[in-house]
């Protein structure tokens, strides 16, 4: 099993036979498609799509398993994660404050990329599958630490109803209610 | 004569005078710009000179290349660049950025093991059907054929749902990574694979009646914009293009990467040279990926999952990192590959993305950012056809032409 070139030519210049063949064969998918149209549209925002849990959505903390390594914003491509420095209650002696390290993010500067989720060595970074979310301004795409430890609201979930897309073998992309099998 | 000043560019001579060089048109020559507002055509013209309807000579201008993925690639570390250089082909990802990667792999002395090669491959075919089929589109609205736009961008989504449902994003995968790749198949992947594989089969039938046995389509493809075999060879021309005119050239072919060489397919060569023949390879080219994707499917389903990175990288796992590959299949990255130091050396990664073959020249100096990444994308090569297979053919056969080209200014300009 090895690939192999494969030389092909193409089909002689046709006669006009062949040619009214495939026109008819041309207009007889056209009516095919017109009496049975094949459509997958999705009504968003009344419906919109379950993506799966693997997706690379919105990147939430979750502050109590960060350890203040800062790899996340070391390897962020985009430059979006960046650390800032907090006082909090040491929990060994809760009289004296200590200075701890935490990511922030700029959503205006994030790919999605997913590289701080993977790098963060003790899962403190997670993925929400969903990414449709709209700020007023910009002003609100850059998180502080609290916006950070909490999932965005997800105003879409809100109003419409979550569809699955699926590959099915005869009509391609086809859209399942949650719930129905999906 | 009228027309014969043309004033961009020119230089001052000795005596301080400005030199400005003209040449003499013919009197009933006109110049056209096509583009760069042209629609699909992006930041990129081709200027023509016309004689009547007739095209006398094509210059196809790309602007000014800035050279900023290269630039960029410097200052960034290693493992940073590779979102990077999505960019230049973002509908073809999987297949840019890994040559990048196998580079990277050479200096640092690892290889992703076998597994992670299969996945590698699955996602390149994935990606190079859906690059094929973003050329399909645009070519059919250049034709003016929109049922072939809005079919191809249609099943281009079956291929992109693969695609999210493997890497968790649409189009910027950045799955493959030094040592290895990022995600293992979610559970019930293969099955979709497959089922996509099936529809994309039946599509294909119903492309062939609608688009390339269409005899309008036909007469207007057949005989035109033909780069014989021996210019194709001269000028450069690689992947599709270089393949339509008879040239047999694959990478993964003549120098296959990661497990090409196990699996059973076919690299399409038409000799005709023609706008046609390269439609007709990228459509036997697509066939030939969905077998691919099948083959590697049933490998990744058959054999038993084994870590995703390379040894060197998984000795060093903590254990969290193994259980989170084991149960969510995902390959965790170490906090040193944020800042690590390649060892100082030179490589070369090759590999045949949807346009064609892509170069990539890594040159490390030991430090944490490579010392230079010299890029070569397939655009790049295949812009300069469009001096040669333009000329003699009518303005209404240009659009044909570029479709059939499948050119894509943003991977030449890089």
């Amino acid at each position: 099993m090895a690939p192999r070139i494969g030389l092909k030519s193409l089909e002689k210049r046709r006669t006009l036979i062949d040619g009214v063949r495939s026109n008819l064969h041309v207009l007889a998918i056209g009516v095919k498609y017109f009496v049975n149209p094949r459509r997958m549209t999705l009504v968003y925002p009344k419906e919109y799509p379950r993506l799966s849990e693997g997706y690379r959505g919105f990147i939430i903390l979750e502050k109590k398993k960060c350890i203040s390594c800062a790899a996340c914003a070391r390897i962020c491509p985009s430059a979006a994660m960046k650390m800032i420095r907090v006082m909090e209650p040491d929990p060994k002696h809760p009289e004296k404050p200590r200075m701890k390290q935490y990511p922030v993010i700029n959503y205006q500067r994030c790919i999605f990329c997913g590289y701080c989720v993977d790098v963060c060595p003790t899962e403190a970074l997670y993925h929400v599958n969903y990414h449709d979310v709209v700020y007023d301004n910009l002003a609100e795409m850059f998180w502080d630490l609290d916006t950070f430890q909490k999932e965005p609201e997800y105003k879409t979930a809100l109003e419409g109803r979550p569809v699955r897309i699926m590959v099915h073998e005869e009509l391609g992309l086809i859209k399942v209610p949650v719930g129905e099998g999906g | 004569m009228s027309g014969e000043v043309r004033v961009y560019g020119g230089w001052r001579d000795d005596l301080g005078l400005k030199v400005i060089p003209t040449r003499r048109l013919a009197r009933d020559v006109y110049e056209v710009f096509i583009g760069p507002q042209h629609p699909g055509s992006g930041h990129m013209r081709i200027i023509i000179r016309v004689d009547g309807d007739v095209i006398v000579e094509a210059d196809p201008d790309i602007g000014y290349v800035h050279r900023t993925m290269e630039k960029l690639g410097e200052i960034r570390g290693w493992i940073k660049p590779i979102p990077l250089f999505e960019r230049m082909a973002i509908h073809d990802a999987c297949n840019i950025t890994l040559p990048y990667v196998r580079a990277v792999e050479k200096l640092m002395g690892v290889e992703a093991p076998l597994r992670a090669k299969y996945l590698r491959v699955l996602l390149c075919e994935i990606n190079r059907i859906a690059a094929h089929l973003y050329g399909f589109a645009i070519f059919g609205v250049f034709l003016g054929h929109s049922t072939m736009y809005m079919w191809a961008m249609g099943d281009r989504e079956v291929f992109i749902q693969l695609a999210e449902e493997l890497t968790g994003a649409r189009l910027t995968h950045s799955y493959p990574i030094p040592g290895g790749v990022r995600r293992d198949i979610p559970q019930g992947f293969p099955d979709m694979a497959r089922r996509a594989v099936k529809y994309m089969r039946k599509r294909l039938e119903e492309y062939r009646k609608i688009f390339l046995d269409n005899p309008v389509i036909r007469s207007r493809l057949e005989d035109v914009g033909v780069i014989p075999k021996r210019l194709a060879a001269e000028l450069g021309i690689v992947g599709p293009n270089a393949r339509g005119s008879g040239i047999q050239y694959d990478v993964r072919i003549i120098e296959p990467y990661e497990v090409y060489d196990e699996l059973d397919f076919e690299v399409p060569v038409y000799t005709e040279g023609d706008a046609l023949a390269r439609t007709y390879v990228r459509v036997e080219e697509i066939r030939q990926s969905l077998r691919i994707i099948e083959q590697v499917v049933e490998w990744l389903e058959k054999k038993p999952r084994e870590p995703i990175v390379d040894e060197s990288i998984y000795k060093k796992y903590p254990p969290l990192h193994k259980k989170i590959l084991e149960s969510q299949g995902r390959a965790k990255l170490l906090p040193w590959m944020a800042t690590m130091k390649v060892p100082a050396g030179r490589a070369i990664g090759r590999g045949e993305t949807g346009r064609g073959e892509i170069i990539y020249y890594v040159e490390s100096d030991g430090g944490m950012n490579p010392y230079r990444v010299r890029i070569v994308t397939p655009s790049a090569r295949n812009a300069i056809a469009f001096k040669y297979a333009l000329p003699g053919h009518r303005v209404m056969d240009l659009p044909a032409i570029y479709g059939s080209l499948d050119y894509f200014p943003p991977e030449a300009d890089r």
